[in-house]
């Protein structure tokens, strides 16, 4: 039986979908078989930053109402060993999927699969209860800015309250500088007022931008970001790997503030 | 030296969570936090310095600190 996580957030924009795609790259590289599944009805992204846009036959709501076989729906990722995706419909609404299909779905998909990732829209109408109705745990994704953590706050407070206990953060696009010079909050800051378990930490790296501007996966790769992504996989693994101090590491910052100037000056 | 962004983000983001979680209007908390004072102050020895509330997503803590001398 495979494991079931959806990947969540409220707040849009803070890099659900490139974490769910790196994720589920990153699984599949560790040789585990993995599909990801695109629950954001009507704004179907998952499929771009995969590179997989062109494959699509079937979708989701294909597959919900009948229209095809599971089997025939899955678009499998031939770069990776055992990758899959379940694409989301771009012409249907949120609507035309309930969360005890999703349920359904998901309960199938997880007997062949080790990891069912689900990809979830923002906000906490009918597309987020779809997405977390088959999920036992979760990842909530936050940007270390006050919106987004008030919005993860609220996320997390719903996902405990539907039953889901296993909610882990994922702080994205921390700007180690900006930290130093205390114009943004740092990972203990974030993690102290959410009073949440930590899954990883992901920092600014324009790589992830050029490698989505691609289609190309960032974990794995020789990139800051990519590497953190790998970690996150090996956490989700069960492997103990701390999370990197980078408030510490003279050599790491060193590099870290050059990247982020270079990022300023753009 | 002007104050550090972060720490206005901070104090931001700690009074919008706390009205969030109890889901009430700002002033709410305040009168929330007075209140319970009253009631604790009526049955323990305590002073306001002595006492705050902490609100998480499920919970309301009542904390009061210091030896009563």
């Amino acid at each position: 039986m495979g494991e079931v996580i959806v990947i969540t957030s409220g707040k849009g924009g803070v890099g659900k979908t490139t974490t769910t795609a790196n994720i589920g790259i990153g699984l599949s590289r560790l040789e585990k078989k993995v599909i990801v599944i695109d629950t954001d009805l009507g704004l179907r992204n998952l499929d771009v930053v995969l590179g997989l846009e062109n494959r699509i036959v079937y979708n989701l709501v294909d597959v919900i109402e009948g229209n095809c076989r599971l089997k025939q729906a899955l678009i499998r990722d031939k770069r990776f060993p055992e990758l899959y995706l379940l694409p989301s419909a771009q012409t249907r609404d949120k609507t035309s999927v309930s969360p005890e299909q999703m349920k359904k779905l998901v309960s199938d998909l997880r007997e062949d699969f080790d990891f069912v990732l689900l990809d979830c829209p923002a906000g906490i109408e009918q597309g987020f209860q779809n997405a977390i109705a088959g999920a036992e745990r979760s990842i909530v994704v936050t940007t270390p800015e006050v919106s987004a953590i008030r919005d993860a706050d609220r996320i997390i407070g719903l996902l405990e309250a539907s039953g889901i206990k296993k909610n882990e953060l994922l702080i994205n696009r921390l700007r180690v500088d900006m930290v130093r010079k205390g114009d943004m909050m740092s990972v203990d800051d974030v993690t102290e007022i959410l009073a949440v378990d930590l899954l990883g930490v992901i920092p600014d790296d324009e790589y992830v931008v050029i490698a989505t501007n691609q289609g190309e996966p960032v974990v794995g790769e020789d990139s800051l970001a990519g590497k953190c992504y790998e970690k996150v996989c090996r956490r989700l693994l069960g492997e103990e790997i701390p999370v990197t101090d980078f408030m510490r590491s003279p050599g790491l910052l060193e590099k870290l503030s050059g990247l982020f100037h270079k990022n300023q000056e753009d | 030296m002007s104050v550090r962004s972060v720490f206005i983000a901070k104090e931001r983001l700690k009074h919008l969570l706390i009205t969030d979680r109890i889901q009430c209007a700002p002033d709410a908390v305040d009168r929330l936090s007075g209140d319970l004072y009253n009631t604790v102050s009526k049955y323990i020895d305590i002073r306001p310095e002595e006492f705050s509330i902490e609100i998480t997503r499920t919970d309301i803590h009542i904390k009061y600190t210091g030896e009563k001398n």
